[in-house]
């Protein structure tokens, strides 16, 4: 590390810009309801309430330069819950950007770099190329194994096709399978849909980093392929920030997008309703107990509880209503899994544990079998809680289980189920 | 890219998310009116738990009040503007019920309210004169009048409860008090919270182990009191496990705020009002109220875009100055939402009196909105606004409900009564 130095920001100047009237630090009553609700108090000697008083204060050289702000995972929990709808995050931002890139943390940073590396915007540098032969070659592989799909398409860059699908890096790069049971889920529907061959990642690390003009670069690559395919729907999959990052960078920097943008599960839910997919919840014999992680960067931050209500219809068509067990809390005011912000990528392995506690007592609160999250983030960040603090659940995606339900579920697309299910339907 | 504006239509709108705007979205619900609530959140987080009536006339007495329903009748006689004044007494016993019975079935179960004011245990180690309270600290009301002999748990790292203070101030009026401290289980962190504590007791092996610490240290207590942390959405399981893990009954003590009881109570609404069908906005303020020949407008936005609730008559309850229902100026004390004027002090010099602690009380607690015997806010002239608005909760004038300890008392009375209105005016639109 180099000895690049802090500059100072005035946080209390700083907020008087940011905050909208009426939710200005001034109004803070001390009430400590945003530290007792926030998974990282009492990390790095921090809290929001703190956060604040140090912010009035003038404190401002501990704030510039508190490692704490890397384990805040700008949740906006705080705010939830703040009778005063103070917004302790947006200061958050605030303080990563104002770090050296140098002392940054090097996983974020490298990310954000890897993003920009390629026309992908893919987190692990995936070249387009490379992106477009796994595709054709998982393709091919499955039309030619699994003979109900031998018609299944993968289109990639069609003009004018309808949705524009994202696509995490993870799949492509290291588990190529699990791309195949969403592509079911799009045949079986006849949905009209293409990737991208530019643009087609769904990571952003560049935000967390708190690099405004690299998160405005990584957007607006994928604002330009998506307008140039002509798609009217820009379909986030199953990750909860990269919708966020892209939904709120459009806002924010007043970006020109001739498309929705729109989240998975809201069609989900859709599809099962209108009986495109015609799910149920037969299989589920043995009543295993499943629970739903609402991932913030969709639910409390974004859309609120309405996407929330879809999940947990989605959920209990799945699983059969009496074998879904809410978390508490939940919807909106869900705790952050500690994955979210970068924070996985942080190296921060301890405090990102002790975030993640709570995550880990709420799921064992419900002694559930599995955790649903449509968010690589949370299902990441769970797995690792459970096996840190010894919990017996598994994290599935949600369209290995719609997959799972609807009997079309392949022997390859199985990674994160457990024993219990691994060989169901086969 | 184009934020679609959503519009709800319901027959009852109720601003404010406090215990008057839950109050009144409970009776709403009740009489299958159909209900949109909106408000940034109330202050009910703050509350302990425990449901005052009136613990307080006003009269100077030294004692508190042992028949709130004696202090209701003097009320009538001595402040006959009195929000609890105005209210039957029927009506209130009503009220009273139907609300703790809806909580109680939503699952945090409370004592049905009875002919007297309970002493209730406050963190400071004092009673307190209340009118129902959560089951989680009946055993506590019970413990003190039986005289029984019972230790008050504390914790390390927890701030606002400590079991020293508690017993210190009871210890002349119940000898068989005493106090110890444990670790809370797997809290390695310096400062901890109650919320958090709960939360963690929703997990069995949390609650076993829990129950381990407590009994290295019990003695021989009969009962065993810990402050507001025994679970958040489980509390009357997670007590009734507690007290088979140790054999004897547990009970809670309110913390000081953030309190559990009060989050419990939030994180409640918030879940159950939408499963029964009322639309729910929880955490925004509404901007604007629009009064049309048709129809009321509220206007709000939350992260997702704007949002428009029509409704057919509408229930202020914003609360006061914590919440924002009403605000102080320049000039004077004002509602900002629908600027309704407030009844106030004429002039700023006597809002407060010069004795801080006077027997009287300032005369700024006494502010609010002026109404009819409905609870219909009142322009200057004393007639009546608009005859599909009404007006619950503290928000209200002529009573100072920190005084007269009587803040659930004003909010669920006048809820009650403001749904009665409303529901006269809903059901004449809809004929
Ligand atoms: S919850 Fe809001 S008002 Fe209370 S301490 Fe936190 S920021 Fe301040
Ligand atoms: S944004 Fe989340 S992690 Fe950060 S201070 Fe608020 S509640 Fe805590």
């Amino acid at each position: 590390m180099s000895e690049a130095k802090t500059p100072t920001i005035n946080f209390k100047q700083k907020a008087m810009e940011l905050l909208p009237e009426g939710a200005s630090f001034d109004a803070c009553l001390t009430c400590g309801l945003c530290s007792s609700g926030c998974p990282a108090s009492g990390l790095e000697n921090m809290d929001p309430r703190k956060f604040i008083r140090m912010a009035m204060l003038g404190m401002d050289e501990e704030l510039s330069t508190t490692p704490w702000v890397w384990t805040c995972t700008q949740c906006k929990r705080c705010q939830h819950v703040c009778p005063m709808n103070i917004d302790i995050s947006q200061l958050v931002f605030l303080a990563r950007g104002n770090w050296p890139k140098d002392k940054k943390p090097s996983g974020i940073v490298r990310s954000c770099e890897l993003t920009r590396s390629t026309d992908s915007t893919s987190a692990m540098g995936l070249q387009p190329d490379d992106f477009v032969f796994v595709v054709n070659d998982v393709l091919e592989e499955v039309r030619e194994t699994q003979p109900q799909f031998k018609d299944m398409v993968a289109p990639i860059d069609k003009k004018g096709a309808h949705f524009f699908v994202n696509q995490n890096s993870r799949e492509p790069m290291s588990e190529p399978d699990e791309m195949v049971p969403l592509w079911k889920i799009f045949h079986l529907v006849g949905a009209d849909w293409t990737y991208s061959s530019k643009g087609w990642a769904a990571e952003n690390f560049c935000m967390f980093s708190g690099d405004e003009a690299a998160w405005y670069e990584v957007i607006k690559t994928r604002v330009d392929a998506t307008n140039e395919l002509g798609c009217a729907v820009w379909l986030n999959t199953e990750c909860g920030h990269s919708y966020y990052t892209m939904w709120n960078a459009i806002n924010r920097f007043g970006m020109e997008a001739n498309f929705k943008i729109e989240s998975l599960v809201t069609y989900y839910a859709q599809w099962i309703r209108e009986g495109k997919l015609p799910v149920n919840s037969d299989w589920n014999t043995k009543n295993i107990k499943f629970t739903v992680q609402d991932p913030c960067q969709i639910v409390r931050k974004a859309y609120g509880d309405s996407i929330a209500d879809d999940l947990r219809f989605v959920t209990k068509k799945l699983v059969g209503e009496e074998n879904f067990i809410d978390m508490q809390p939940n919807r909106s005011a869900n705790y952050c899994c500690g994955g979210g912000g970068g924070f996985l990528q942080a190296g921060m392995t301890d405090q990102r544990r002790a975030y993640g506690k709570r995550k880990f007592d709420q799921i064992m609160a419900t002694q559930a079998d599995y955790v649903l999250t449509p968010c690589h983030n949370c299902h990441s960040q769970m797995e690792d809680i459970g096996h840190f603090y010894g919990g017996q659940y598994q994290v599935v995606h949600f369209w290995t289980l719609i997959c799972l339900s609807l009997g079309i579920l392949g022997e390859n697309e199985r990674t994160y189920l457990g024993p219990d299910l691994a060989n169901l339907g086969l | 890219m184009t934020y679609e504006k959503r519009e709800f239509i319901a027959d009852l709108a109720v601003i404010g998310s406090g215990l008057a705007g839950m109050a009144a979205s409970i009776f709403a619900l009740k009489r299958g009116i159909s209900t949109a609530q909106a408000g940034n959140t109330g202050a009910l987080a703050y509350t302990t738990g425990y449901l005052d009536l009136l613990g307080d006339a006003g009269t100077g007495a030294a004692e508190h009040l042992g028949d709130p329903w004696a202090g209701i009748r003097e009320l009538q006689k001595s402040q006959p503007n009195h929000p609890l004044a105005r209210v039957p007494e029927n009506d209130i016993h009503e009220a009273f019920t139907e609300f703790t019975s809806f909580i109680s079935e939503c699952g945090i179960a409370y004592g049905a309210p009875g002919k007297v004011n309970l002493k209730a245990l406050t963190p400071a180690g004092t009673t307190k004169p209340t009118f129902s309270v959560p089951a989680t600290m009946q055993p506590g009301v019970d413990a003190l009048a039986s005289q029984a002999r019972c230790v008050i748990i504390d914790f390390k790292g927890l701030r606002g409860f400590s079991g020293r203070q508690v017993v210190a101030n009871l210890k002349d009026r119940w000898p068989g008090l005493t106090t110890e401290r444990v670790s809370f289980p797997d809290m390695p962190m310096g400062e901890i919270y109650p919320e958090v504590m709960a939360r963690a007791l929703e997990v069995p092996g949390t609650r076993e182990k829990l129950a381990d610490a407590i009994k290295s240290v019990r003695g021989d207590a009969q009962v065993i009191g810990l402050p507001a942390i025994l679970g958040m959405h489980n509390p009357d399981l997670v007590m009734t496990e507690l007290s088979r893990l140790l054999g004897c009954p547990v009970f809670e003590i309110p913390t000081m705020p953030p309190s559990v009881p009060g989050i419990r109570l939030r994180e409640m609404f918030e879940q159950v009002f939408p499963k029964k069908g009322l639309t729910l906005v929880p955490q925004q303020k509404v901007r604007s109220v629009e009064f049309d020949t048709d129809s009321v407008q509220l206007v709000l936005a939350d992260n997702h875009g704007p949002i428009i609730i029509h409704a057919k008559a509408v229930i202020l309850a914003t609360g006061r100055f914590l919440s924002g229902g009403l605000e102080a100026e320049q000039t004077g004390i004002v509602e900002p939402l629908v600027n309704l004027p407030v009844a106030q002090p004429t002039s700023r010099d006597s809002w407060y009196s010069m004795e801080y602690m006077g027997r009287d009380g300032h005369a700024i607690h006494q502010c609010g909105i002026r109404v009819d015997d409905a609870f219909r806010p009142l322009d200057k002239d004393g007639k009546v606004v608009d005859p599909r608005l009404f007006a619950a909760g503290v928000i209200l004038a002529h009573q100072d409900w920190i005084r007269g300890r009587c803040g659930a008392g004003v909010a669920i009375s006048s809820a009650y009564r403001a749904v009665q209105g409303a529901e006269q005016i809903i059901l004449q639109k809809n004929n």
